[in-house]
């Protein structure tokens, strides 16, 4: 039925300049890359710190700001990997900025929010804002994270591009707060490249007291 | 968060800019109904085009074809595809033999006809179809553009006025496309559908694809009427979707080329009346139609609920659960409640979980879910039992290790 063809293709469109917000558009300028040295950093607010086992890149919008909690980091670029960091989202806040009035939003964060919950938020960031059709919890099993009982998610997605991303989330809600680190890569080959890196900075992370 | 394809999107709004440009101006012409009698199809059996134009365009589409039978996009259950041959086969006038079609995992209310005769069904339309008799309607009327040879009148008539932007829109898009150039990582399907809206419908060319839409669909032994039902639907839907984050739904815009909303159904009926003969009984195949869908009808909801468009989906639940509620359309409801996620929603969700699994066909989920609501709210040993519950209707859960320390 062609009533929607044309206004689908359009709202995708505008979808895609709503959902740069959160992306370093690096060809188009609207973001900027910094070296991130072997060391220990601050990311996010700067109340979480990791140690990368090698340099990666930090990449930041500058047309429009990302929320301040979330930091995004990549090695081969964002279409083939990355890590977020997200360093203590307070309740009744959403990961990424959005219009109130889209018709399709990324669920806010709330406090209470049990590992479940927080994973279904995560799925709905990729189907709205990274357009995945298809997103699958491989795992969900608690772990230990920054010094308390946390959870980590293993999933997949199939996003609109074709391409099948593989990704881990380690997180927690510490003091009604959300601390959480995602790796996300294409699933062939970058996946299993940068897991590694992924593990050891997860292991390094620590909160600023 | 990171966000892959931003750049790609941000490089289809450029093209799809071409194609908007290009079809405001073709608009606007005065109309009156177009009569179902008058309705011939202007493509016999094995159509192929004789003039230099359309064959260049066949060529490209052909090209365009290969891409999307080889994406993983599509769903490849055969016994759906299949279902979905079937029927383009009996709706589809002269050329049904000739028809290909393809279902793709896309969640949006949409079908497209290519101008060489495959169409792209999404999955989203399935999801949104209460019978049988609305799917065949949405492809009898989608076969009924290349019945009256839309595509390359529309291509011959913007090439005459707006050369400029459809060439170049045309040159950018099918580039791409047909010359495996990459153009960033950016939906296939979708590129295609950006080439696609380079051959606009004039209104009068949807009202030509309605009324031997209906023709066709009453031919086959379906109830004409339930054209303008889906119709109703969709404006149902997108009303909801829009009162929800307050918005107006946006009607009859200079770049709108559908008839207006009100006029369409309303000649949508007037089609319907005119093809239905009066002692013939004409089918809305329900049964057959839910049976068919019935192994991917969750997914659907899954797609659709968690784009958390409440509106829409609540719409959308309560249409299908017209025909009866059951445990799974009550569990999407909660689902609804629990990512809008306002003041209140929670104890909404509980209470359609609670309802959702008093259902015998109540989805293993409904009970995990139904136990979080419990656990959060206290009800500790409820909350065991429904966990409890949930693992042994799906031992092999991904999420067992977490609730089996949820039950501690």
């Amino acid at each position: 039925m062609m009533p929607h063809t044309k206004l689908v293709v359009v709202a995708l469109a505008a979808l895609g300049l709503a959902a740069c917000s959160s992306l370093g558009a690096g060809e188009y300028g609207y973001s900027s890359y910094a070296f991130v040295p072997v060391r220990r950093v601050n990311v996010g607010d700067n109340s979480l710190s990791v140690v990368p086992p090698r340099p990666w890149n930090r990449h930041r919008s500058i047309l429009w700001s990302d929320v301040e909690d979330v930091e995004d980091w990549t090695l081969n670029g964002p279409y083939l990997d990355g890590i977020s960091f997200v360093s203590g989202l307070k309740g009744g806040r959403y990961l990424i900025r959005q219009s109130k009035r889209a018709s399709q939003q990324v669920p806010k964060f709330r406090s209470d929010m049990t590992p479940p919950e927080i994973v279904a938020m995560l799925e709905s960031l990729y189907r709205i804002k990274g357009g995945a059709v298809d997103f699958r919890t491989l795992s969900l099993q608690p772990r230990a994270f920054l010094g308390t009982g946390g959870f980590q998610l293993d999933y997949e997605h199939l996003d609109s591009d074709e391409l099948w991303r593989k990704g881990r989330a380690v997180g927690a809600v510490i003091n009604g707060q959300l601390y959480l680190i995602l790796y996300d890569a294409a699933r062939s080959h970058y996946y299993a490249a940068a897991l590694p890196d992924f593990e050891s900075i997860v292991g390094s992370a620590q909160l600023r007291r | 968060m990171s966000c892959p394809k931003c750049v790609a999107l941000s490089r289809r709004s450029l093209l799809v800019g071409g194609g908007v440009a290009a079809a405001s101006l073709t608009i606007g012409m005065a109309e009156a109904r177009v009569l179902p009698k008058d309705m011939v199809p202007l493509v016999g059996p094995g159509y192929r085009p004789t003039e230099k134009d359309e064959q260049g365009i066949w060529q490209l589409m052909d090209r365009a074809e290969e891409e999307i039978s080889g994406s993983n996009l599509l769903i490849q259950d055969p016994k759906l595809t299949g279902y979905l041959r079937d029927l383009i086969g009996k709706v589809g006038g002269p050329a049904a033999r000739d028809f290909r079609i393809y279902l793709a995992h896309i969640p949006d209310f949409n079908a497209m006809m290519f101008p060489t005769g495959f169409a792209v069904v999404f999955s989203g339309l399935l999801l949104r179809m209460r019978n049988e008799a609305q799917l065949a309607g949405v492809i009898a009327h989608e076969s009924g553009h290349f019945l009256r040879r839309h595509m390359i009148r529309s291509w011959r008539d913007e090439r005459r006025k707006t050369d400029i932007f459809a060439v170049a829109a045309m040159a950018a898009g099918v580039g791409g496309a047909a010359g495996g150039v990459y153009l960033g990582d950016y939906v296939q399907l979708a590129q295609l559908g950006t080439i696609l809206s380079l051959f606009q419908y004039s209104r009068a060319m949807e009202a030509e694809a309605d009324a031997i839409g209906a023709k066709n669909l009453a031919a086959a032994g379906y109830q004409p009427m339930e054209m303008s039902t889906i119709w109703e639907q969709l404006i149902g839907e997108e009303d909801a979707s829009a009162r929800y984050r307050r918005k107006h739904r946006r009607r009859g815009s200079l770049f709108d080329t559908h008839p207006s909303d009100q006029s369409r159904m309303v000649d949508l009926r007037a089609d319907a009346a005119e093809v239905t003969e009066a002692g013939k009984t004409y089918e809305i195949g329900r049964e057959r139609y839910l049976s068919m869908i019935a192994p991917i009808r969750s997914m659907l909801l899954d797609d659709q609920v968690k784009l958390n468009d409440p509106g829409a989906s609540q719409y959308l639940i309560e249409t299908l659960a017209k025909d009866g509620w059951n445990g799974q359309l009550r569990f999407y409801e909660g689902e609804v409640w629990r990512l809008r996620n306002r003041h209140g929603d929670d104890a909404r969700a509980a209470l359609s979980y609670a309802a959702a699994v008093a259902y015998p066909d109540a989805p293993a989920d409904a009970w995990r879910w139904h136990g979080i609501s419990l656990m959060k709210a206290g009800r500790t040993a409820e909350a065991k039992s429904a966990f409890t519950r949930y693992l042994t209707m799906k031992p092999d859960a991904a999420d067992a290790a977490w609730v089996r320390q949820a039950i501690g």
